[in-house]
């Protein structure tokens, strides 16, 4: 099998609201979109939203990238058969490492060629994605995310929440009055789990002195209290938070990952697709967390379109044990999703298993040329 | 809570007017492309209204149930012996628009809605909250049309030449739906009321339905048919 062409698509699909958060208000995706056909005509679809505080790539980068460097060398390579979990990493292997001083890493670019290229040979092999990531479970269960807007919008969004019966709840704070939007939501969620995520906005003290104050509202977990740096200050914070922490900025690259684990940093990862380079990199980095005995959240991207979610639903599916999965938001947050199936969760956050060839979803090729603000086509090998 | 449901409405049809899109044709300057766009979403969006409504009707509270048998039987054209199908008024006003052969594509669409609709995975819990926010879409777009059906028909008529007896659901809508309107908060208050909703969450989940513009999503938005 060889990939004769891929098309990339640069989205702009509007928000039903803005959302927010300590780094940065979104008010619509900005994902990536690659489509790829092979020599017998089958296409495949994949997504990265690039992230500049996170991995450092944009729009932009994201398109030159794809376009000028990455796809060219796809275009050009036999795409191995794909047998069993064990072939996984095999299309990950075959996209170049493509290191620019610009960017900490090129993983959303990388994540978005890689699905596309998974997606396109199981459909050729009429097969799920699931063959590749086998599930260990039934269904996944999604969280509610809560955006860092102001305390009566924060209370009305844990109302929508409670009735769609959702019972894992994370609250986006490093924004100022934290406290008194968490006791709003522990108010109108008296049961649930609470997460909270800084993005990195507190430094040392703030951090101890803030999670010392939300320790009371029963939090589960402190995500990315601290900036991405080095990881001293996250292990002294560590010792003396009463609550879990994890991370999700300062863990990019599976050498992060490793660092992560050898300097017992952290309680729990946040693993994402697009921010970790894909499917493969995203379950070498679980299984490390797993082996060490740190929790696994499968992350989203903030305005990811089905297809991101749909891969997510795939990773999160199999990784065993999962304690927490994000995303899979769709027309909830996107005025309109990419594919003819609904990939949104429903009551309690929960979304049964993609069973279809590929990713498991039909994208809508016309629509996302509707929403595309820049679609650009690869010039092929020959 | 009757204010507050009106000012949400109120609100999304202001929206609406406001739009370009809508301007354009009530101005003129819309293309002959951009009214057929819009006669066809209009049609899709409405042509199954009979068992929307008939799934409304299901549910009703005992005393709101009256006011949406007489909606079920004036769409279905069999309240009084001079009734029409409100669908036969769709496909008169597909037809005025030429747009004849595509109506079994827009009932395809229309279809296809209503299974999306009943396929999705469920957001709320029991039929109680799926009703609501059901009855909400249903009586904005009453609100909508009591208060904009004549000028979107005057549009058709002036700048796209549609005749007047394929506007007539849009005329029966400006006579009718002033009372449906009237009809359909006391039929959403009742509701609430008797389904034991709180105010709060009975609002949320209007806010929630209406969160995105209604009129704008079904009138002016995609119109293609799924692979």
């Amino acid at each position: 099998m060889r990939i004769v062409s891929a098309t990339v698509y640069a989205l702009r699909i509007p928000f039903v609201e803005a959302f927010a958060h300590s780094a940065r208000e979104r008010s619509f995706s900005d994902s990536v979109v690659v489509r790829v056909v092979d020599d017998a005509g089958f296409e495949g679809w994949g997504e990265g939203a690039p992230r500049p505080y996170v991995t450092g790539e944009t729009v932009d980068f994201m398109l030159g990238h794809l376009v000028e460097r990455l796809c060219p060398r796809l275009l050009a390579v036999e795409i191995p058969p794909l047998a069993g979990p064990e072939d996984l990493p095999s299309i990950d292997a075959l996209i170049p490492e493509a290191p620019t001083p610009v960017v900490l890493s090129d993983g959303a670019s990388r994540a978005a060629l890689e699905i596309a290229v998974l997606d396109c040979a199981l459909r050729r092999a009429d097969r799920s994605l699931g063959a590749l990531l086998p599930p260990a479970r039934k269904k996944v269960v999604y969280s509610g995310v809560i955006t860092a807007g102001p305390r009566d919008k924060v209370a009305e969004h844990a109302r929508r929440m409670r009735l769609i019966g959702l019972h894992q709840i994370k609250i986006k704070v490093g924004i100022g009055d934290d406290l008194e939007r968490v006791r709003s939501v522990r108010d109108v969620l008296p049961e649930a789990s609470l997460r909270v995520d800084a993005n990195g906005a507190w430094t040392p003290d703030e951090a101890a002195r803030m999670i010392e104050a939300l320790a009371p509202f029963g939090i589960a977990a402190v995500e990315q209290p601290l900036p991405r740096g080095e990881l001293a200050p996250l292990c002294a914070l560590r010792r003396r938070s009463p609550v879990p922490l994890m991370v999700d900025e300062s863990l990019v690259t599976i050498a992060d990952a490793e660092a992560l684990i050898a300097a017992g940093a952290c309680d729990l990862f946040n693993v994402r697709i697009s921010k970790c380079g894909g499917l493969a990199r995203s379950r070498a980095i679980a299984r490390r967390a797993v082996a060490a005995g740190i929790q696994v959240q499968i992350g989203s991207q903030v305005g990811e379109t089905a297809i991101l979610s749909a891969a997510g639903r795939h990773l999160a599916a199999s990784i065993d044990p999962l304690a927490f999965a994000e995303g899979s938001f769709g027309a909830l947050l996107l005025s309109e999703d990419v594919s003819v199936e609904t990939v949104r969760f429903g009551h309690r956050g929960e979304a049964s298993l993609l069973r279809g060839t590929g990713l498991g979803i039909r994208v809508i090729e016309e629509r996302l040329r509707k929403y595309a603000a820049k679609v650009v086509a690869v010039p092929s090998a020959g | 809570m009757r204010q507050r449901i009106e000012r949400l409405f109120d609100r999304q049809v202001a929206e609406m007017v406001a739009r370009e899109e809508f301007r354009d044709l009530e101005t003129g300057r819309a293309p002959r492309e951009d009214y057929d766009r819009f006669v066809a979403s209009v049609v899709r969006t409405h042509l199954k209204s009979p068992q929307l409504v008939a799934f409304l009707y299901a549910l009703a509270p005992p005393r709101a149930a009256d006011d949406l048998r007489h909606n079920l039987l004036e769409e279905l054209g069999i309240e009084d012996e001079a009734g029409v199908a409100h669908p036969s008024l769709l496909e008169a006003l597909a037809k005025g628009a030429g747009l004849e052969a595509r109506l079994p594509e827009l009932d395809a669409l229309a279809a296809s809605d209503i299974q999306r609709t009943a396929s999705d995975p469920l957001l709320y819990g029991t039929l109680r909250e799926v009703g609501l926010a059901a009855l909400c879409e249903v009586t904005a777009f009453e609100f909508m049309l009591s208060r904009l059906a004549g000028r979107i028909a005057h549009a058709l008529s002036s700048h796209r030449g549609l005749p007047a007896e394929s506007l007539r659901w849009f005329t029966h809508h400006s006579e009718v739906d002033v009372r449906h309107a009237e009809q359909g908060l006391d039929a959403l208050e009742e509701y609430v009321r008797s389904y034991d909703f709180t105010e709060e969450d009975a609002w949320t989940i209007m806010e929630m339905t209406l969160r995105q513009n209604v009129f704008l999503k079904r009138y002016f938005g995609e119109l293609s048919v799924p692979p």
